[in-house]
């Protein structure tokens, strides 16, 4: 049994009449990559804020390392909450040695973690000089001081280019490596699916959903077939017994296979109907539809 | 505690708004400390011309009066320093970077020491200012000149601290309440000139005596001149201890007023 990191019980946050949060209970093991996913709104980051200690909750508990939360425990954390806050006329090096000084952590941990973010070149430029990014980037370093045990990162991704989106993710994946636990607030379920072990959904507040993305992706294989006649082919497949569902997608032809059965098992059985096939393909569910699913049936 | 004001040093030390404004505090306070001497004997020049009663010229920069003399003009410039204060506080709420520091391992309690303690280094400046001056203008100045006249009264001193310690603090909070630097510079203006003055005058002298600025400002009243004492007025030649106790209790309510808001508040 994995150790517990952080538990959260009950926690509510009440802002006004808006539940923010509303009585959610989860538990991050160590060495998860753990997502927390929802719609803009749902509470992620109000989340992240009650368990980093900036926001006060309105009831519930939580605990970071089996401890009640003070600053000490803080200290073994990094974290970027919504948009990297540093002071804008101070250079990236000076804003992570204030960082260093509040964590009790020396000076050259900052080289290193310049390094790990590919920001050395700029290191001596202010803040306010610095593209979103590079920003970014400058939270992960400052995130990544006195090597945390736990990395809290929110939306970290926020309003970059696809080349810097796939930066940030070898940059996580390579953290992750090292057995640090990342906790990872997005809306984009594609990174999610890429880079989680262990996910939420949240809406509204409330907890919808709580697994292992191993779990959802593996529930359903589909796959696909196309061929010259695709109706022979349908007819084929239904006489399958282990087929337990086709859909036409346009040229493709949809089927579900039963959990007992292999599409190699399936090849072989259209090969002896004498059926010909182009295109055979294993499709993965997507977290994608799975999250939409999960939304539309909670608004039923 | 070194460590927070080793923290909060480098926070100020590269901001070039913090030290245009102690220059500017510096470099106004010399001018004023410099030339308030021939200020006065202008007007007593001019006294001197329609009053019968032959006024004495009076220097301002002897000892031991140059002590009190000084912190009493000073006093009029505190203003700047809370300036001073009221940005770096709200800075912290503008840039987002005191919910940063929270985040990063730094207690609600710890913040607030850091700048306390970056406060009474500001005032602890100040002083030490207004001590060199003070010895310059005093040696200059002072015909017989005795070791004793040059320490006597340094208790002006300590009362000056005190009142840049307790003006500053009572900045801080206002800062620290209203979140954004014009609005709190605004209010502590309002409050300075307007609203306690107005207190002042409708409540019954007692009390009236007790609010917050009062306080302060009595530490160190109207310095006496042989003038005054000629028509009648005689004001204060020390420091009371009522209005040290008033002045340090109302230093201690302020900072737990920030300690609270820190803490209760959403960050």
């Amino acid at each position: 049994m994995s150790e517990v990191i952080l538990s959260i019980e009950n926690l509510s946050k009440h802002y006004g009449r808006i539940k923010a949060v509303d009585q959610l209970s989860l538990e991050i093991t160590k060495g998860s990559i753990y997502g927390i996913l929802g719609p803009n709104g749902s509470g992620k980051t109000t989340l992240l804020g009650i368990v980093l200690d900036v926001i006060n909750p309105k009831s519930g508990t939580f605990k970071w390392f089996g401890e009640l939360p003070n600053k000490n425990e803080r200290k073994r954390i990094g974290a970027i909450l919504e948009t990297p806050n540093f002071y804008p006329y101070l250079s990236a090096v000076k804003n992570l040695q204030i960082i260093a000084d509040i964590k009790g952590v020396p000076y050259d941990e900052i080289k290193r973690v310049l390094e790990t973010v590919e920001l050395t070149s700029r290191k001596n430029s202010t803040f306010r000089t610095f593209s979103l990014g590079m920003k970014q980037r400058l939270a992960i370093a400052a995130a990544l001081l006195g090597n945390p045990e736990v990395l809290i990162l929110d939306e970290p991704t926020n309003g970059l280019d696809p080349q810097g989106i796939a930066e940030i993710r070898n940059i996580i994946l390579a953290i992750a490596k090292k057995g640090i636990t990342i906790i990872l607030a997005s809306h984009l379920l594609d990174e999610v699916q890429k880079i989680c072990t262990h996910f939420t959904v949240l809406k509204q507040g409330k907890k919808l959903y709580s697994g292992k993305v191993d779990e959802i992706l593996n529930e359903s294989v589909l796959l696909e077939i196309s061929g010259p006649d695709l109706d022979t082919i349908n007819k084929a497949l239904n006489e399958f017994d282990k087929v337990l569902n086709v859909e036409k997608e346009g040229d493709l032809l949809i089927v579900k296979l039963a959990d007992n059965s292999t599409s190699s098992e399936l090849n072989n059985f259209l090969a002896t109907k004498n059926v010909a096939v182009s295109h055979l393909a294993l499709r993965k569910k997507s977290l994608e539809k799975y999250f939409l699913e999960l939304l539309a049936e909670s608004n039923d | 505690m070194i460590r927070l004001l080793k923290i909060e040093l480098k926070k100020l030390i590269n901001n070039k708004t913090f030290w245009i404004l102690l220059g500017l505090y510096a470099i106004i306070l010399a001018l004023v400390f410099w030339s308030i001497q021939t200020f006065v004997n202008d007007i007593v020049k001019e006294t001197g011309k329609t009053v019968p009663i032959p006024v004495t010229k009076i220097s301002l920069y002897t000892f031991p009066d140059i002590w009190h003399n000084l912190t009493f003009i000073s006093g009029y410039l505190k203003l700047i320093l809370a300036i001073v204060v009221i940005i770096f506080i709200t800075n912290e709420y503008s840039y987002r970077t005191l919910r940063q520091n929270i985040i990063t391992g730094l207690s609600r309690l710890d913040f607030l020491l850091s700048k306390l303690l970056m406060v009474s280094v500001i005032a602890l400046g100040a002083t030490l200012f207004l001590y060199l001056n003070g010895l310059v203008l005093g040696i200059l100045n002072t015909t017989e000149l005795t070791f004793s006249l040059v320490f006597q009264k340094n208790i002006f001193l300590f009362a000056y601290f005190l009142e840049l310690f307790a003006f500053m603090t009572l900045a801080m909070m206002i800062g620290m309440f209203v979140k954004r630097s014009g609005l709190a510079i605004g209010i502590l203006l309002l409050y300075y000139y307007i609203i306690e003055p107005f207190l002042s005058y409708k409540l019954p002298y007692d009390i009236g005596d007790y609010l917050p600025l009062q306080a302060v400002a009595n530490l160190i009243d109207v310095p006496n001149t042989s003038m005054m004492k000629i028509v009648g007025l005689n004001f204060r030649e020390y420091i009371s201890v009522s209005d040290t106790l008033v002045t340090i209790a109302y230093t201690c309510l302020f900072s737990y007023f920030m300690f609270l808001i820190l803490r209760k508040r959403d960050l």
